[in-house]
């Protein structure tokens, strides 16, 4: 061979790796069968990424398996991609066009996507008899309307709590959490304990991080507790108004003056506090039950004390929608998964299995009742509030949000930061 | 009969150091060289020049990576100057690279002094050892910093503490935390500039040394006249890459602080992630990324400019 034939042969060979390399790969799935063992022409085949990695992922993957064992016509294969990372792989695959059928996201990021269009509304199958969401949660149904459209449902609608230390509560001679603001802080008073002096309690009543709070509902919730709120209608910034001057001068007093809080702490930070036993209270979502054990911490769960106006909490909120790839069949397919996703049987094996409430309201109580922490968060469910629905830029309002609250607590001007906070978010509101 | 005068050869010159020079190739010269250059153009192409084509076509839109496209003109480069966070983050930019790399620049040089000494003893461990922290991820340092310095089970804190120094939630202060950010990766990349230092000061050739120490010149001369304008083109390399790294700042500060405390280690690669995935705004993000890119390209070109003249200058 001479070699200008192996120089041939050596680029030949290269082309056809560099266009392999360029190829479409083919994803495995699972697919449906005829008896004959060949792929059935009809059966749709479906993705489903969601970020569920817990006993709740399996309960999932196991209600999916039911889906896909009820019938032969479509096939949903299920891939995880954790909550932390699901933006930054599925924004690629949607512009490579390899996107998931049915996506589920954290409920704040959802206004953004079908906002955009990468959603398909869903009015059609909400107003269906057959959909089994007719009795929905409200509130959660409320975080996937965007525009006044419906672009999802949820997979998750529970109100942040307040989790407590037993063992600390007993110790401190206290019985009961807290059910007013007052209360709370003449309880964290108690608990707070500074043995050197040295100004650092080496045991805190509460953490009450003052910025990136879980779910970013911990200031939304003070906020309604004394009538305040963030955005009215999904358009117009309110924060700067009285009541939530108030608000932040209240909780201002009580961690500057009080030492009941640390700062600086954010929301995994105070995961952390509480599960090292450094506080008595935190704020948190279902998994802190979780995180307690594991730390052998003797936990009850409360609802968030009352504010002086009302007692509200803002929801942590999970959706998933369909993304919009111009099949309908894979549309309706999807739509079926939905209803069957909802049924009593699936939404109580849901709800048991996640640890969060049923997402129906026709759910009888006793039917969670093998749950202890479900009954207590579904005990909460009419104290939830959706954060932020229908806002499309939903990151710049919760970072001018995590700015006014984090500089409120190391000590700013309160009213000069409502004022700053209020321009920012209108702005947000108003950008395109 | 005729005669004929013998044959002289004609005088050749001897050959060159490095041999003759071939007679110009009589087939295409050029076929050859691009068989063995093709995988590479075919991967430049496809992960660098055609991702900096498609992104120049974006930053003129609307894209938000999917669903349709609006040509939106000059729009988002106006947007990038006008916008007070694009500011922001410009800002914080420029203190974290003039926090960054007289740092890193300097720690490397002077380690390389020392482990260049002949005296220095266990060298080749120290070499080694200062090289190491280069090798790990940035991104999985940034995690070790972040717990080393936690105020609440940072060991780091608790040893300080001991002697009575209280660092405090550094990440959560307003005035440390890039200066902190900074210094993580300064903590990364000095081990290589360490080691391109190290090689310069090894091109130098003793016999430079050691006539100006018979001339009698001291250790700061010595220094002064023979070592910095002997590294001149090895400075302009670290400085270039140290500005071109610090420009790019991302891993550590989305791992420790997420552009934390409220925007102050918000930088431009941190804004470009947050309108491309977070705001979902593609054609923005793009148009921020070439101002970057001309920004960075135009640094670049002053610095060599500065030492190519100094260069120039010292010969």
């Amino acid at each position: 061979m001479t070699r200008k034939t192996s120089l041939a042969f050596a680029a030949a060979g290269l082309a056809a790796l560099a266009v392999a390399g360029c190829s479409p790969t083919a994803t495995p799935t699972a697919t449906a069968t005829d008896p004959s063992g060949s792929p059935n022409a009809e059966t749709v085949e479906l993705t489903f990424w969601h970020g569920y990695t817990e006993a709740d992922g399996d309960v999932l993957n196991k209600i999916v398996a039911d889906f896909n064992a009820s019938q032969d016509a479509i096939q949903i294969t299920t891939e995880v991609n954790p909550w932390a990372v699901i933006d930054d792989t599925f924004l690629p695959a949607l512009a490579a066009g390899t996107g998931p059928s049915i996506v589920a996201m954290p409920a704040e990021r959802l206004p953004v996507y079908a906002n955009r269009g990468a959603f398909v509304a869903l009015d059609d199958w909400y107003a269906s008899p057959d959909s089994n969401a007719a009795s929905l949660n409200p509130g959660a149904v409320q975080m996937v309307t965007v525009g006044g459209k419906k672009y999802g449902v949820p997979t998750g609608f529970v109100p942040l709590a307040m989790y407590y230390n037993k063992a600390l509560f007993a110790a401190a001679g206290i019985t009961a959490p807290p059910t007013t603001w007052d209360e709370w802080v003449s309880v964290a008073k108690k608990l707070t304990i500074d043995d050197n002096g040295d100004g650092t309690p080496e045991q805190y009543g509460v953490v009450l991080p003052d910025h990136a709070t879980v779910a970013n509902g911990l200031w939304p919730s003070l906020f309604y507790g004394n009538g305040g709120d963030i955005v009215a209608d999904g358009t117009t910034a309110v924060i700067d108004s009285p009541a939530n001057a108030d608000t932040l001068r209240f909780w201002q007093d009580a961690i500057a003056s009080d030492h009941i809080s640390p700062t600086g702490v954010d929301g995994i930070g105070a995961d952390g506090v509480f599960s090292s036993g450094k506080a008595a209270m935190t704020i948190g979502g279902p998994w802190m039950v979780f995180i307690a054990a594991d730390n052998k911490i003797d936990y009850g769960i409360a609802p968030i004390p009352a504010g002086p106006v009302t007692q509200a909490a803002s929801a942590i909120g999970v959706s998933m929608a369909i993304t919009d790839q111009g099949d309908p069949v894979k549309v309706a397919a999807a739509k079926k998964f939905f209803s069957f996703f909802f049924n009593e049987t699936n939404t109580v094996a849901w709800s048991l299995g996640s640890g969060w409430p049923p997402l129906r309201t026709d759910i009888a109580a006793d039917a969670v009742a093998e749950n202890p922490t479900v009954v207590a968060l579904t005990a909460q469910a009419s104290l939830g509030r959706p954060l932020l629905p229908g806002v499309v830029n939903s990151v710049d309002v919760l970072a001018a949000v995590d700015e006014l609250t984090q500089r409120a607590m190391a000590g700013e001007d309160i009213a000069k930061l409502l004022q700053e906070a209020q321009s920012s978010i209108q702005a947000a509101l108003d950008a395109k | 009969m005729t005669i004929t005068a013998p044959r002289r050869r004609p005088y050749r010159a001897p050959a060159p150091l490095g041999g003759r020079a071939r007679a110009p190739h009589r087939r295409r010269p050029g076929l050859k060289a691009s068989v063995f250059l093709f995988p590479a153009i075919v991967i430049l192409g496809a992960f660098v020049v055609w991702p900096m084509i498609s992104a120049l076509r974006l930053s003129f839109t609307d894209a938000s990576g999917f669903g349709a496209v609006h040509w939106v003109g000059l729009e988002n480069y106006v947007r990038v100057l006008s916008d007070p966070k694009i500011r922001e983050s410009v800002v914080n930019t420029v203190i974290y690279t003039a926090t960054f790399t007289p740092t890193a620049v300097l720690a490397a040089l002077v380690l390389a002094l020392l482990v260049n000494n002949p005296r220095m003893p266990f060298a080749s461990f120290f070499r080694t050892a200062l090289f190491v922290p280069f090798m790990v991820s940035l991104a999985v340092g940034a995690f070790a910093w972040s717990y080393l310095i936690d105020p609440q089970v940072g060991l780091l804190n608790y040893w300080l503490g001991a002697v009575g120094i209280h660092l405090g939630n550094v990440l959560e202060d307003p005035t440390l935390a890039l200066p902190a950010v900074a210094m993580v990766a300064v903590w990364k990349s000095f081990g290589f500039y360490f080691v391109i230092f190290l090689a310069g000061l090894q091109d130098i050739p003793r016999s430079l040394y050691e006539a100006a120490t018979v001339d009698g010149a001291n250790w700061w001369n010595r220094f002064r006249f023979i070592t910095v304008p002997m590294l001149s083109n090895t400075f302009a390399f670290v400085l270039v890459f140290a500005v071109i790294a610090a420009l790019q700042a991302f891993d550590q500060i989305y791992v420790m602080t997420g552009g934390g405390p409220y925007g102050h280690t918000q930088t431009i690669v941190m804004e470009i992630y947050e309108s491309g995935f977070r705001r979902l705004e593609l054609g923005f993000a793009s148009a921020l990324s070439y101002v970057l890119l001309i920004a960075t390209l135009l640094l670049s070109l002053i610095q060599f400019a500065f030492f190519s003249r100094r260069e120039r200058d010292l010969s």
